[in-house]
């Protein structure tokens, strides 16, 4: 733990500690783990918020995302750009969304994002007809998808207008427990300590 | 938690499209950022490029990583106020951008105000923008909207600021914003406070700052230690483990049993702590031999041990002679009677917890499948293991296309004889596996007095004697591991209609089988065991049970053998078609359920009995990590996790914890404790330990409040009656308070549902507005566009950026959402300033008349 002071000021740390659901220990280890995926290109030292990003390509093989069907639109929920490139801060704001300590609200917001694929801020048709292909590899047949997603709307879509808002994303969400437990939670594991 | 979609449906007025097109910007806002870091567009050469090619994600692309050339500028010819910036790439490299998002926020304006629009129109869509106090936060996310917006964050600033730490970290936390933006706050919220303190006291700033410095380093502190008992968090690491490979439904077992193990160790050291550490002061010694089988049977050696009840002794402990005492009668009976309490309180308060949670919510919508909640709401994200997500989609597609089937064909009509046929297999289901229950319990009933009279004939400890007190338990475990086979067999062949259904009877059974068994075996120690003439017939009782949990604890563990190790190497080397075993978490709950009762029995007769109950759950949890880890895979079905979590612990309440209740009840009031041995020897009942003390107690002034409230409150039926009467009252009350509730959520969906027609209908006005203006006056309109936009020549490289990614996602729509022209169409149309002022009038005024046209609709509903 050497090294702890180099990497970010006290600052610093406390400014993620306020604005996360982590510890200093653990913001160290994402730090980490943001430093394995290229260590040529992030700095070591972070106390001057350098400008450094990843790209997608990188950042989706991590273990905790590579099998996630959503893994592209997580990563582009959260980068700034919405290209899918990461700084360490977006990283950390994925990370803590991701987090089994976010609240509900608060999942549910990046949920609908990752969900809303053209990013219209509606679900609709085309994004459900994604959706479902990512949730079964692409197996079912066109009329079925169509099916499903026109049986979706039908039932969850409260306005009529044919596609979900986030409201209605909302109030369908209240109705699944089970949300709770499944969104998007998905800790980063506990590597090697730094 | 509001944010900006939110409160664009909340906001009657969110039909008008200036409201969407907002909406529409303040979300792309994040992507005005794209393309300024002057590092980025160096990424860009090295990982963009061949990025953009290896990703699957034909939408993604182009609408943040297309150049504002080709779709960008032919969908959008006439209309943007930047119209004339649509073919300028050079804001890519606009370094400066980044600094000034405050001018972004005149942005909104700019189409009302460039000129034209009447004063009261224009107040008119600010009033709309305004949005209600309480709603702090969205004001985060709309700051970079509008002009108020600005001030929007200073107000969120300032209540931030004046928040106490924890609150405000807790708000930071919540915010949907980047981190970046976060952090910006953050600063100007510390910059506030500190602006703040300095008013309050200038000349206090010494020792402010040294009480400053005090408080940050004593947050330090603080969460430094918060970390370290965080990861005093046992097996959080397997849990997460299990939970990634195995999903939810799996890893709810686990959490399932971790918790019934805190439940033992908790008791445990209750008794341990209150009951067995007195007794060692005042300890006989044991005089029998050690064997080695006694481990098994629980007989012999342990006898003599402070495992039992029998070994306890009546006597009051005192160390000195006249210093304190310890009432070991006293001691007993509240220690028990106290943990049931606190366990029955956690089952309760656990219980309501989860059910308001799970069960209130669904229950209104619970009509139909929802097809909608399965899609969207499944993924469970906390799977990372690449065989189990390819699992996991398979699943999801054959559940899937069975809820399309189901949609299809909708109910299933039997003709007449069908039904009847159906109904006849049911019956003669339920009563196979009732018959089977009740058979199961006459052998249980007959072999435990065969039993019994084993025990009274040979008292000798030869080994032969011993081993046979294990028959009765051996099989009670077979018949409890075999049944449910049977069981399952039974509901396969019912062919039930929906595999919920299925679930639910087999478990039903399952839970019959064994709460008839317990029930049977308890109907037996307390009225044949406790009548005989044994000398001590709570440790007979303390040993069955022990023998009985000991034997259940070997069956779980060959279980996991059997059932899913061997069952492996079959299906995986002999039968293939068979396939990996798959872990079977209702059986696996039940039997939980099942040991938990049998240990809750024991507590009275056998103290020390959730230590041992302890350790068994600690090596069960090992070893069906392990051997689910090994040998089986995912579920293939769909647990509805939460739901069957609360029933797992309302089993645990309902016939399990409230059985024990009354059987602890039975032997506390009414039998009589053996003369001989044990704690309460020579009472009428254990119960008159208490009213013996009572009586005691009535000769001491100074305790005399105790006396009252045994004989007022206790003891008093008057007072149980009130007291019973206040809580009926409270639940009416309650219940009266739901039904309103629920008559507000219909009124309200209603109304949402008449928003949404509105909305159609004044869609569909405008679009034929639309029509009629455009042909007639496009042209003009570009070109007082373009000259309006240059009236701000500073602004500009500002304005046009954020609006550059908002336009893209216009042109999305447009592109690849043919199916809802209506919203493309009004996305384009609200930039279309010429036909826009007057239409804009004439929309507010047909969306009064809709929603007027609505209300008288539907009059009785929300007439305020």
């Amino acid at each position: 733990m050497g090294n702890k002071q180099t990497i970010f000021t006290d600052e610093q740390l406390d400014a993620y500690q306020d604005c996360t659901f982590f510890t200093r220990k653990e913001i160290l280890r994402l730090h980490g783990r943001y430093y394995e995926m290229a260590p040529n290109v992030v700095p070591m030292d972070y106390t001057k918020d350098p400008d450094v990003k990843l790209p997608m390509q990188l950042i989706i093989n991590m273990p905790e995302l590579k099998e996630n069907p959503f893994k592209e639109r997580i990563v582009e929920s959260f980068s700034e750009d919405g290209e899918g490139s990461l700084s360490f801060n977006d990283f950390v704001d994925m990370f803590s969304v991701l987090s089994e300590m976010a609240p509900r609200e608060l999942k549910a917001i990046y949920a609908f994002k990752i969900y809303d694929f053209n990013t219209d801020n509606f679900i609709c048709k085309a994004d459900l007809e994604k959706t479902l292909n990512k949730l079964t590899r692409e197996e079912l047949t066109a009329e079925e998808i169509t099916l499903v997603c026109e049986k979706v709307i039908e039932e969850a879509d409260m306005d009529g207008d044919g596609k979900l808002g986030f409201a209605d994303f909302e109030n369908m969400i209240s109705k699944a427990p089970d949300f709770l437990r499944y969104s998007l939670t998905n800790q980063v594991y506990q590597q090697k300590p730094l | 938690m509001h944010y900006h979609y939110n409160e664009a449906f909340e906001n009657p007025d969110y039909h008008f499209s200036e409201t969407l097109e907002i909406d529409r910007r303040g979300s792309s806002q994040r992507n005005q950022f794209s393309h300024q870091t002057p590092y980025d567009s160096s990424l860009h050469g090295s990982y963009g490029e061949h990025r953009g090619r290896e990703q699957n994600y034909p939408v993604a692309i182009p609408m943040s990583s297309l150049g504002p050339g080709s779709d960008y500028s032919q969908n959008l010819p006439s209309t943007s106020p930047y119209g004339n910036f649509t073919d300028n790439i050079s804001f890519e490299s606009e370094p400066e951008l980044i600094h000034t998002r405050h001018s972004t926020l005149h942005l909104l304006d700019y189409p009302y105000t460039h000129g034209i629009s009447s004063g009261s129109e224009d107040s008119f869509i600010r009033r709309r923008n305004r949005r209600p106090p309480d709603e702090i936060f969205m004001a985060s996310s709309s700051t970079l909207e509008t002009d108020p917006a600005c001030s929007k964050e200073e107000d969120l600033v300032g209540s931030l600021a004046s928040m106490s730490t924890n609150e405000r970290m807790k708000a930071m936390q919540k915010m949907p914003e980047t981190m970046g933006k976060k952090r910006e706050i953050r600063n100007k919220v510390l910059k506030e406070i500190t602006k703040r303190s300095r008013h309050r006291g200038a000349q206090l700033s010494c020792c402010r700052q040294c009480l400053q410095g005090a408080a940050v380093s004593f947050r330090r502190f603080g969460n430094a230690l918060s970390e370290y008992f965080h990861q005093l968090r046992v097996w959080h690491k397997t849990l997460k483990i299990i939970g990634a490979e195995f999903g939810t439904s799996v890893l709810s077992y686990f959490v399932f049993l971790k918790w019934l193990l805190n439940f033992n160790i908790f008791s445990f050291l209750i008794n341990f702590g209150f009951i067995t550490i007195p007794q060692f002061l005042a300890a006989e010694p044991n005089n029998l031999s050690f064997m080695g089988l006694e481990l098994l049977t629980g007989a012999g050696y342990f006898q003599q041990t402070v495992l039992y009840y029998g070994f306890y002794t009546n006597a009051t402990i005192s160390k000195t002679e006249n210093g304190p005492s310890y009432n070991m009668q006293l001691a007993y009976i509240f220690t028990v009677g106290i943990y049931f309490v606190i366990c029955f309180l956690i089952l309760l308060f656990s219980m309501a917890k989860f059910f308001s949670r799970n069960f209130t919510n669904s229950e209104l919508f619970s009509v139909n499948i929802q097809v909608a909640s399965k899609l969207l709401c499944i993924w469970d994200f906390n799977i990372t293991n690449e065989k189990a997500v390819k699992l996991k989609q398979k699943n999801l597609h054959t559940q899937i296309k069975e809820g399309l089937t189901e949609v299809n064909t909708e109910v299933l009509s039997f003709s007449v004889k069908e039904r009847v046929l159906r109904l006849a297999i049911h019956l003669l289901a339920w009563v196979a596996s009732l018959g089977t229950a009740v058979a199961a319990c006459t052998g249980v009933y007959f072999l435990s007095i065969n039993n019994l009279e084993l025990f009274m004939k040979g008292h000798r400890s030869d080994l032969e004697s011993q081993t046979a007190t294990l028959v009765l338990p051996v099989i009670v475990s077979l018949l409890n591991t075999l049944i449910p086979f049977f069981f399952s067999w039974l509901g396969h062949l019912e062919k039930f209609q929906t595999p919920g259904q299925h679930i639910y009877v087999t478990i039903a059974r399952n839970i019959i089988l064994k709460m008839s068994i317990v029930g049977i075996l308890c109907y037996y120690w307390l009225n044949i065991v406790a009548t005989s003439q044994s000398q001590c017939w709570e440790t007979l009782v303390g040993q069955d049970i022990y023998r009985l949990v000991l034997v259940d604890f070997i069956f779980c563990l060959l279980g996991s053998f059997f059932g899913e190790f061997l069952r492996r190497i079959i299906g995986t080397t002999v039968c293939m078609n068979l396939g990996l075993p798959e872990f079977d978490i209702g059986r696996s709950v039940l039997d939980l359920i099942y040991s938990q009762t049998l240990t809750w029995i024991g507590i009275l007769f056998s103290p020390l009995l959730p230590g041992i109950q302890m350790i068994a759950f600690f090596i069960v949890f090992f070893v069906k990590k392990v051997s689910l880890r090994r040998n089986c895979q995912p579920p293939r079905k769909v647990w509805r996790t939460a739901q069957m979590t609360t029933s797992f612990i309302f089993l645990l309440l309902c016939p399990s914890l409230l059985g024990v209740l009354s059987v602890i009840g039975v032997t506390v009031w009414r039998l009589k404790p053996s003369k001989e041995c044990g704690p309460f020897r020579g009472l009428s009942s254990m119960y008159a330990a208490v009213t013996e003390w009572i009586q005691i107690l009535e000769s001491y002034t100074a305790s005399k409040w105790v006396v009252w409230i045994y004989h007022n409150l206790i003891t008093n039926q008057l007072f149980f009656f009130i007291l019973s009467t206040f809580v009926l009252i409270v639940t009416y009350i309650y219940w009266q308070i739901i039904r309103g509730r629920k008559t507000m959520t219909k009124l309200l969906l209603k109304q949402i549902n008449n928003a949404g027609k509105d909305k159609q209908f004044l869609r569909r006005k405008l679009q034929a507005e639309q029509r009629a203006k455009r042909s007639s006056s496009a042209r003009g309109g570009r070109g007082q566009q373009r000259s309006s936009s240059s009236y701000h020549p500073s602004r500009q490289p500002a304005q046009e950026v954020p609006g550059y990614p908002g336009r893209a996602f216009d042109t999305n729509q447009n592109t690849s959402y043919n199916e809802h022209p209506f919203s493309a169409e009004i996305l384009s149309s609200s930039d279309f300033l010429p036909g826009w002022e007057p239409g804009a009038a004439r929309a507010v005024a047909l969306a009064l008349r809709a929603r007027e046209a609505a209300l008288a609709e539907d009059s009785g509903g929300f007439q305020p």
